[in-house]
């Protein structure tokens, strides 16, 4: 056969080139002293010292392995069963069985996330109502009556998809090997399970290894899955990566993953080293040359037929255990030991360490997650998946919660902070006798834009819309807040149930977007197209832009002389929480004016408390040792005159609620 | 003998029927009926709105299918000649090379394309030695333009781009396997009887590869059609793909299960016929998904 000349390998070496480019930057980047991806400041281990330090990632590392080495040993075990079973099957009954063995790898992996999803849910809604029955039977035992996904939804889940792949690779193992084999070896005595051990092991054990392989690597690899059925309280280490992909992925994600690749390229190396080895004994043993084995090889195999040797086997099969079995057990006494709080909230939308300072001073563990925008908490609540204590949804989105009695009504002598928000603050228009909520930031909605890439001053709405700036603006991506802005620069209101008002609005954003206007639809990927200057206009939150100011000093902030929208984001708790004290602990905790300075300095989201409120300016200084840029805290928190002109928006009536969603599918495609 | 051994495969029957078989039957069930308020709360009920509705987003089902067409093509395009010079070489490069093939999976697929965001963006490093090599300028004064950028990121380039890097091993390693079995002996015969290269590879390695390309572009187009990860990273929100908007169904600001469920219905349609398809030309795929 002919070899490939240079010009067949430099094709391969194309591809590879192609396949490893965007892995050796995430890998260079790795060692970036800034936190930018694509900007180089110079060598640092720092992120790889940070990564102890980050939480997020080191738990949500911690619940990928232990799913994937739970998953892929229980799919090992029951996979190899199931293939001996189904490979001793008739035709006529094996046929359709592995076309069912077939569907998990075949069906695209959002279906099977969203079947178990739905399967799952059914299950617990049916499971909730036995429970009941049961517990109303008798009293020995009290069946937990709610059930939600999680950590075993995730587990089920992999095991799932990780077993067909664990068959097929034993499968053809079992049809290489010679029938009669098992029946010699039990004419000669063997039982049943000496024969499994001594016979069919040995030769199937290549398909096995190399099935438990691609079960793990699919397993870890896995996201979709995942994210359908691991619910909220858990997260696998790619959902938290999805989740900083829309923002910011801080270096320390390629930090855990350049580990994570050294470590599977230092296995990979070895076992190529061996199999090479392996292959060239062969080569010669076929071709009768004489093998001399290594002496010592050979006396460590005899020693291992002794007695002591099969003792020692037998140690180390069971070292091998307890050391699985310990990783396991330490893994989940990691990831759920005393989640006693679990918290629902935007990304970066706190200062960590106050979790931390939460933590030690009451002992209550928090399980803190985060969402992107209200309806995707919303669809996460209502699908069922989720188990959270508190929620930090916007206002319109707390009144559609009461309206449709999602919501606990909060005891507040158990909140003594809640004093100290300003009343400007309370019994808003969502909870007007403010019985669910304790307000944890507020601000405006405005245009963000680059200096540098727009000609003078922006102070209209109109810039988003005009030819001016085509192909540089970035629309907003929900419903709500981009028609609500289109009806703010058409001079209606933003709660408007007028549908031609709203049709007028939807007319204005189509038809900028017919010419060309918009680059993208964005929410929180507005960070990353901001700060790098990839696009000059983009409507986002005052707090936003601040943070973006930041790391790009071109970028200004307006709200438009039209007026806008004024937010208000509030804490409330679940009907039905199951830490619901543990629940008022963290709301009082969060709304003290300590938590507030710190959170309105790393946020940049002004604060509902007066006193943080007014001590913001005086407690900077003191902390940096400069003044704070007026400008800046007037942007922070807007000035009465602002607000005016800005509206609060309240939950729409469902039939304009589903309004704005048709016109935003017209928009869409 | 035989009975005995064959009960192991009844745990594994029982498992399939309440974790495959039964979840497909509640996506089916929900497909089929829309919530509808009564006095005593919501109900279901029986109906094919849910389908018939589906003519809205006849623009979605048209962009995946082209763009996750155009991504197969162009992988098949890539992944056979390399699988194929692959197949040719010794054994020790090809075991370098299955493990490379395999390795960039335990780098997480969002990762790797959130990369590519960086690589694209409009500042990105592509621009950026564009603009150093003059490509740009040289662009500007060809065509009278005035850009100081290419948009490459946000756009359908991008997501068939982002298709093409996370699936291209898919493509490459069923095609490959089938081509490392082939009998060499075959393509000797058919070079010792006159064929010319040209003529073996069209009558004899092709033909025997095609359970390969079968199952490469069955693994290719099937997460293709359905990504919305990699749309939403790369196509900016502009490029609305199936399962975005599904997931928008499920997790997202739409929140209509049974919409998502009848979505979904229909793409799981698309995936049997891709099966019964693979199944006409034998089971390479089995195969293929092995080490």
């Amino acid at each position: 056969m002919k070899k490939n000349g240079f010009g067949g390998r430099s094709l391969i070496g194309l591809c590879f080139l192609f396949l490893y480019l965007p892995i050796f930057l995430l890998i260079f980047f790795s060692f970036n002293a800034g936190e930018s991806s694509a900007v180089w400041q110079g060598f640092s281990l720092h992120w790889y010292g940070e990564l102890f330090h980050n939480r997020l990632v080191i738990e949500s590392l911690a619940t990928t392995l232990l799913v994937s080495l739970l998953s892929t040993a229980i799919a090992t075990v029951a996979g190899t069963f199931a293939a001996i079973g189904i490979y001793s099957l008739t035709k006529k009954w094996r046929d359709p069985i592995l076309v069912v063995n077939d569907i998990p790898m075949m069906n695209a992996d959002i279906v099977t996330g969203i079947s178990l999803c739905l399967f799952f849910v059914a299950f617990f809604h049916g499971w909730g109502g036995i429970a009941r029955w049961l517990n109303s039977w008798q009293s020995l035992i009290k069946f937990p009556t709610r059930m939600t996904l999680g950590l075993t939804t995730l587990i089920i889940a992999h095991v799932s998809f990780n077993i067909p792949y664990v068959i097929l690779n034993v499968a053809p193992r079992l049809r290489q090997m010679d029938k009669n084999l098992v029946d010699a070896a039990q004419d000669l005595g063997c039982t049943w399970m000496q024969a499994f051990f001594k016979v069919i092991l040995p030769e199937i054990k290549p398909g096995i290894v190399s099935g438990a392989l691609i079960a793990f690597t699919m397993s870890v690899d896995d996201f979709v899955i995942s994210y359908f059925t691991a619910g909220s309280a858990t997260q696998t280490l790619p959902m938290t990566i999805y989740g900083m992909t829309k923002k910011r992925v801080t270096p320390v994600v390629n930090a855990v993953s350049t580990l994570m690749f050294l470590a599977v390229l230092i296995v990979l190396i070895i076992n190529n080293i061996r199999s090479a080895k392996q292959a060239r004994l062969n080569a010669r043993r076929a071709s009768f040359e004489p093998v001399r084995e290594n002496p010592r090889v050979e006396r460590f195999k005899a020693w291992l037929t002794t007695p002591r040797g099969k003792l020692a086997r037998r140690l180390t099969a069971a070292v091998t255990c307890v050391i699985f079995i310990g990783t396991v057990g330490f893994l989940t006494a990691f990831t759920q030991s005393r989640p006693v709080v679990n918290v629902c909230s935007w990304g970066e939308y706190i200062d960590e360490d106050l979790i931390d300072e939460f933590e030690a001073e009451t002992g209550i563990r928090v399980n803190y997650q985060t969402t992107d925008s209200n309806e995707t908490l919303y669809s996460l609540l209502k699908s069922g998946g989720a188990d959270y204590d508190v929620v930090v949804p916007s206002d319109y989105m707390i009144s559609q919660l009461i309206e449709e009695g999602m919501l606990e009504e909060l005891d507040y002598s158990q909140i003594p902070n809640f004093e100290k928000i300003d009343p400007r603050f309370r019994n808003l228009p969502y909870d007007p006798e403010n019985k669910y909520t304790v307000p944890y930031t507020w601000g405006t909605v405005g245009i963000i834009y680059n200096s540098t890439m727009v000609d003078g001053d922006i102070t209209s709405w109109s810039s988003l819309y005009d030819d001016s700036n085509a192909g540089q603006v970035l629309l907003i991506n929900n419903s709500r807040d981009a028609f609500g802005i289109a009806l703010k620069y058409l001079g209606y209101s933003v709660n408007t149930t007028d549908e031609d008002e709203i049709r007028a609005a939807y007319e204005l954003v189509a038809d900028a977007n017919d010419r060309g206007v918009f680059q993208g639809k964005v929410m929180d990927e507005v960070f990353q197209a901001m700060e790098g200057g990839n696009a000059a206009i983009a409507t986002y939150y005052a707090g936003d832009y601040l943070s973006m100011l930041e790391n790009n000093e071109d970028l200004k902030f307006v709200v438009p002389e039209e007026g806008s929208n004024w937010f208000v984001d509030a804490m409330c708790v679940l009907k039905d929480a199951p830490n619901f004290d543990n629940a008022m602990k963290w709301i009082n905790f969060i709304a003290s004016t300590d938590s507030n300075l710190r959170n309105m300095d790393y946020i940049w989201y002004a604060s509902p408390n007066t006193e943080a409120l007014e001590q913001y300016p005086a407690w900077y200084e003191e902390q940096y040792g400069e003044e704070l840029d007026p400008e800046i805290y007037e942007i922070m928190a807007a000035p009465q005159e602002v607000l005016d002109r800005c509206e609060m928006y309240i939950v729409l009536p469902r039939p304009t609620r589903a309004f704005y969603n048709n016109l935003w599918i017209q928009l869409g495609i | 003998m035989k009975n005995k051994r064959s009960l192991f495969a009844v745990p594994y029957v029982i498992w399939m029927a309440i974790f495959v078989v039964i979840p497909i039957i509640i996506v089916l069930i929900y497909s089929l009926t829309v919530p509808v308020e009564t006095a005593d709360g919501e109900v279901l009920q029986g109906s094919l709105e849910n389908f018939t509705g589906m003519a809205l987003y006849a623009g979605v089902f048209g962009r995946s299918f082209w763009l996750a067409f155009i991504a197969t093509v162009i992988c098949l395009f890539i992944g056979y000649p390399v699988a194929y010079l692959m197949s040719r070489e010794g054994p020790g490069f090809q075991r370098v090379a299955m493990a490379l093939i395999m390795l960039p999976m335990w780098m997480n697929f969002l990762l790797r394309t959130y990369s590519w965001m960086a690589i694209l963006e409009n500042n990105g490093l592509l621009n950026q030695l564009f603009a150093k090599l003059g490509i740009i300028s040289l662009y500007n004064r060809l065509t009278g333009s005035d850009i100081d950028h290419f948009q490459m990121i946000r756009t359908s380039g991008a997501v068939v781009l982002g298709m093409v890097y996370n699936y291209l091993p898919f493509m490459i390693l069923p095609i490959y396997t089938v081509l490392v079995k082939l009998d060499n002996r075959l393509i000797e015969a058919a070079a010792d009887l006159g064929a010319n290269s040209a003529t073996v590879f069209r009558r004899v390695t092709l033909p025997l590869s095609l359970s390969g390309i079968v199952s490469g572009v069955t693994m290719v187009f099937v997460p293709s059609v359905s990504t919305f990860a990699i749309s939403r990273l790369l196509g900016g929100g502009k490029q609305t793909m199936l399962g975005d908007l599904i997931e928008n169904q499920f997790l997202g600001g739409a929140y209509n299960p049974h919409l998502g469920a009848a979505i979904s219905m229909v793409m799981m349609v698309i995936v049997l016929i891709c099966m019964v398809v693979m199944n006409h030309f034998g089971d390479g795929g089995e195969e293929a998904m092995m080490l």
